[in-house]
């Protein structure tokens, strides 16, 4: 076997009859012929029978490969790589809440968790009502626009196109043409945020539904004009759409409700601490504002279902991770958040003037939970993705990078509140050592990462001849 | 850094190319274009026999990190499609010009040609974009 | 509870590098009359008084010794292998592998998900969409944009929540939605279908006869895409694969793979496709690779110019975060019971399910509806319905599911479940609280 090659769990040479899980058949077995005909059943299935003790070394090898927010920092900008509190996974795993099935009558434990987590959503967000179905951010985006949709159509009202700033999340304008808009992209002004004048000039359209906002923006710096911004859009009979990911550092002390937000979503897997899980499951509830409460996904066959956009998922939603973000509204409580969210801001300030001494840091004022980097400082020709390949090699996640797409080779530092002060500075210490290495020795840059379980991979090779499975 | 730009042939404000010849234009992307995609994967081709109006998306060229879709600068109707990208897709960031062409039309309004931009024009679009 | 790792002493001292004066001074670019004093929510809890308090809630819920409840979420075992693996804080507090060679660990487990998959399958699979609901209706919007038409035909027999889901989307995208029989479908399929969207084993138990419905849909088009949706895919452990029988997109509730229901969520939508259609898979995709200058093998995510954060608005869906850790569960669970398990669990659930319908059917007044073959649900015609589902409950079984909550029509018909969970005992209790049903409800003539 060659050296470099990966051995899946499906070439484990080891095999045993069978593990012997499942409970012992105390009935008699009948000829499956008797039951089945032939002509439906397969002929082989090319599956291994891997001893237990294998299967738990090679994926305890494979998570030696691996980096969560239990190993050291995740300042993904955007994400909110916060700390996930190991008590959540203890109650969403009582049996009185994993064994419960959706269709049963006896649940009355399940709606009322679902009845308080609505409500204090409610109250954190400054909405109306909430519906708790969709299965991610993306999904409640796709959620909140049907809703839009709808609410234009019932009025007889013709509004097709969605206005989304040009530092939007991709999920904004994928989301929208998978409601049915097309987007206008409205450029951001020189201190990034959202420019009124333009914005007025685009409105005046009349066919606009709306306009889909994150606040903080992805530069990681409030929208000192929202008020005025929402005020326009609803002037020109367009509604509000608040994109929660940035939600975190309002905690407490804002809410979109107020601003003029009309509809919402809210990433439960970012600013309410449920585990990322290396890409899901998460949870993306929806709030709105009275007006829109009719449209609301409906799961009762109640009268009120006729303006309802209809379900959005199967069931009552992601439950299991319901179950975790009511835990940790519940363990903060309103000081908890509160904290929760200044600490997020003071944090991500603590690395801004820290780091904008080297690096080049675009927007100087106050940020948010974020801010952005870009690579115009950087020596020697580097590029933001090679002194991310160098972050690796010291044992930390690096920041989301190239994005947003405004700003050239783009690195956003989002370190959340649950990061202590040796973590910070730890980071800091890294950043300001590649600097230097960036001056001096630009090659272990360019040619990073060195001490991870493999070097640099070829994108361009797995795209154009993928392999997509053994 | 240096692109190539030929003098023998039109072009868009969106980075393609035209070749003319009687009523059939062969189009891909230029230099420029293939240099700011990097490592071109996979075209997605439109159907043999499809018409597109003037502005319309007829293809998809991919690359590892973006996609980006060939408009179309006059209506057509699409003729010949060039099946060596299928195997060969890098042929487009190393002969942009030549080999790498992607599409042969049948342009369906001659005086929609008078819109586009030559050598000159072009170049300087580039030069604007470049000092963004 | 309070997981920020700051005294005030540390606070302060942070504020004064910083250059403000307090926390507040932080928040100066918000408008003060957007400032919330203070949120109308209790204080915080201590970790026990928290796990008390959910503890009391949970209780307010019933969890039955035995089930005879699918419809959509099933009881399978769950080996206690899976969630030891998945709860390393490694891979469960990860965030999407976009930085590849720090996730190693995570892209690989997804890259072997999808091989899984495939061996179940015979088709390439994507790492996961949100639940089946929503794999289906995806499906249904991928064959639009494929074959550029949008018309979807869909067989009678599936999930009415998932058919509520695919009216939403279709809704959404101005794709038509119509319900067909299969003497109808046929006759409506034209040039302008894009899809026809078939449940096997359906809502009411029946396995279809996929093969036949193929060779049949294709005497009338050539083009329109054949998807099969799936609720409880531990059928494939004995059923042919969907991509020998000539399927173009399969999708599947992966619930049954290791993951517990939970009232209804997380799942996992299984998405896969005929190898021809690959470049149009929505969501995320791990391809293996090589180093650029070495020579290890590395697993990447790919084909990412069909992603959101790339094409954005010419995305082929919007899907960001996807079900990566139930994904994970499904792939243990299959590696973990192996081909011998799942040709057991297969097999133990064809044998259950018979046995009871078996039983049921000897009991007077009781009817089978299924004429054909089924899995581990079917459907009963019964004497006296709401007296069978609470002698049910006093036995402490859950009841099977009251189609009338989704058919008012089929006002007497139970859709009864039956997998490698329910011991015999617990059938035995089943069949009792059907023959006491009976008796106690006497003759109900209408």
């Amino acid at each position: 076997m060659n050296e470099s090659k990966i051995e899946l769990i499906f070439d484990k040479r080891n095999k045993v009859n069978s593990n012997n899980y499942i409970p012992k058949l105390d009935i008699e077995q009948k000829d499956l012929a008797d039951i089945i005909n032939n002509k439906f059943l397969r002929k082989e299935l090319s599956l291994p029978d891997i001893p237990e003790v294998e299967i738990i070394r090679h994926y305890t090898n494979l998570s030696h490969k691996n980096y969560g927010v239990d190993t050291g920092i995740y300042p993904l900008g955007s994400c909110t790589m916060k700390y996930n509190p190991k008590i959540n996974e203890l109650i969403a795993r009582l049996e009185n809440f994993s064994k419960i099935h959706p269709l049963q009558e006896e649940n009355q434990g399940c709606i009322e968790l679902i009845n308080e987590l609505s409500m204090q959503l409610q109250e954190i967000t400054g909405m109306d009502a909430f519906t708790l179905q969709p299965a991610a951010g993306a999904h409640g985006e796709l959620t909140g626009l049907l809703i839009m949709k709808k609410y234009f159509e019932d009025k007889g009202i013709k509004k097709d196109k969605i206005i989304v700033p040009e530092s939007a999340h991709g999920t904004n304008p994928a989301s929208a043409k998978m409601a049915g808009f097309s987007i206008i992209v409205l450029e951001t002004d020189k201190d990034g945020e959202v420019p009124l004048e333009h914005l007025k000039f685009a409105m005046k359209g009349g066919d606009i539904a709306g306009i889909m906002l994150t606040n903080p923006n992805t530069l990681g710096l409030f929208e000192r004009n929202i008020k005025e911004i929402t005020e326009i859009v609803h002037e020109n009979g367009g509604l509000c759409y608040y994109d929660g990911a940035n939600l975190n550092p309002l905690l407490g002390t804002c809410r979109p409700g107020d601003m003029g937000f009309d509809i919402i979503h809210v990433n439960l897997h970012k600013t309410f601490a449920t585990p990322h899980g290396g890409g899901g499951p998460g949870a993306g509830p929806v709030g709105v504002k009275k007006e829109l409460e009719p449209y609301l996904p409906r799961f009762d066959n109640s009268d009120n279902k006729s303006k309802s956009i209809g379900r959005i998922r199967s069931f009552f939603g992601n439950y299991g991770i319901l179950i975790r973000a009511h835990a940790y509204i519940n363990a903060l409580g309103k000081e908890g958040l509160k904290k929760a969210g200044q600490i997020a801001v003071l944090n991500a300030n603590y690395l801004r003037v820290k780091l904008e001494k080297l690096y080049n840091l675009p927007f100087q004022r106050i940020c948010q939970h974020e801010f952005v980097l870009s690579e115009k400082n950087l020596p020697n020709d580097l590029t933001t993705e090679d002194i991310a390949k160098r972050i690796l090699d010291h044992g930390i996640y690096p920041p989301t990078v190239y994005f947003p797409l405004i700003l050239k080779g783009a690195m956003m530092i989002e370190p959340t509140e649950t990061e202590s002060l040796s973590s910070l500075d730890k980071f800091v210490s890294i950043m300001m050592t590649i600097f230097e290495e960036a001056k001096t020795n630009p090659e272990i840059i360019k040619t990073a990462p060195h001490n991870t379980p493999v070097g640099r991979l070829n994108a361009v090779l797995a795209a154009r001849s993928p392999c997509l499975h053994d | 850094m240096e692109y190539k730009f030929l003098d023998n042939v039109k072009y868009t404000s969106t980075h393609e190319w035209i070749r003319v010849d009687g009523d059939v234009a062969t189009l891909g992307i230029t230099d420029y274009a293939q240099h700011q995609l990097s490592d071109v994967v996979y075209v997605e081709f439109p159907e043999i026999a499809t018409a597109f109006d003037k502005g319309a998306d007829a293809c998809v060229i991919e690359s590892a990190k973006a996609a980006a879709d060939l408009i179309l600068p006059i209506s057509g109707e699409i003729i010949e499609i060039n099946e060596t990208l299928a195997d060969q897709p890098e042929l487009i960031n190393s002969s942009p010009f030549d080999d790498g062409w992607i599409l042969k039309v049948k342009i369906l309004d001659p005086s929609e040609l008078d819109e586009l931009l030559n050598i000159e024009e072009y170049k300087d679009l580039v030069i604007k974009e470049l000092e963004k | 509870m309070d997981f920020t790792p700051h005294d005030n002493e540390t606070i302060n001292s942070m504020l004064e590098i910083i250059g403000v004066n307090s926390l507040e001074e932080l928040f100066l670019d918000i408008p003060e009359d957007l400032i919330v004093k203070d949120l109308n929510l209790p204080n915080g809890l201590s970790e026990a008084d928290l796990y008390q308090k959910l503890k009391e809630i949970s209780n307010k819920n019933t969890n039955y010794s035995a089930s005879f409840l699918g419809a959509g979420c099933y009881y399978h075992y769950i080996p206690a292998i899976i969630d030891s693996i998945i709860s390393r804080s490694e891979f469960y507090t990860a965030y999407t592998p976009y930085q590849p060679e720090a996730s190693q660990g995570m892209l690989q487990a997804i890259y072997e998900y999808q091989t899984a998959i495939n061996r179940l399958t015979g088709m390439i699979s994507n790492a996961s969409m949100y639940d089946g609901s929503t794999a289906l209706s995806e499906a249904a919007l991928v064959a639009s944009i494929i074959t550029r038409k949008n018309k979807i035909l869909m067989l009678k027999g599936i999930h009415p929540e998932y058919v509520e889901v695919l009216q939403t989307y279709c809704w959404g995208n101005d794709l038509t939605l119509e319900e067909v029989t299969l003497d109808e479908l046929y006759k409506k399929i034209d040039e302008n279908t894009a899809a026809v969207l078939i449940q096997s084993p359906n809502f009411f138990g029946d396995i279809e006869d996929i093969e036949e419905i193929i060779k049949n849909i294709r005497e009338k088009s050539s083009k329109c895409l054949i998807v099969q949706s799936m609720t409880d895919p531990t059928c494939l452990g004995l059923l042919k694969s969907p991509g020998e029988c000539g399927i173009d997109i399969f999708v599947a509730e992966g619930q049954s793979f290791g993951i517990n229901p939970s009232f209804g969520g997380p799942g996992l939508g299984i998405f896969a496709v005929k190898e021809k259609y690959f470049r149009r898979i929505p969501g995320r995709l791990v391809g293996k690779t090589m180093e650029i200058n070495g020579n290890r093998e590395g697993f990447i995510l790919t084909l990412q110019a069909r992603e959101q954060h790339i094409r954005r608005e010419k995305a082929i869906s919007n899907i960001c975060t996807n079900q990566a850790l139930s994904s994970f569960s499904a792939l243990l669970y299959i590696v973990a019971m192996g081909k011998s398990g799942l040709t057991e669990v297969a097999n133990q659930n064809f044998q259950k399910a018979h046995y009871v319908k078996n039983q049921i059917a000897l009991i007077e007044g009781y009817e089978i509806i299924n004429k054909g073959p089924i899995y581990n649900e079917f459907l009963i015609r019964c004497p006296n319905i709401d007296l069978f589902l609470s002698e049910c409950k006093h036995k402490g079984l859950l009841p099977p599911l009251k189609m009338s909550k989704y058919f008012p029509e089929m006002k007497d018909i139970a859709l009864v479940c039956v997998t490698e969970t329910n011991s015999l005992k617990s059938i035995e209790n089943f069949i009792e609280a059907a023959k006491a049903a009976k008796i106690k409800g006497g003759n109900k003539d209408e």
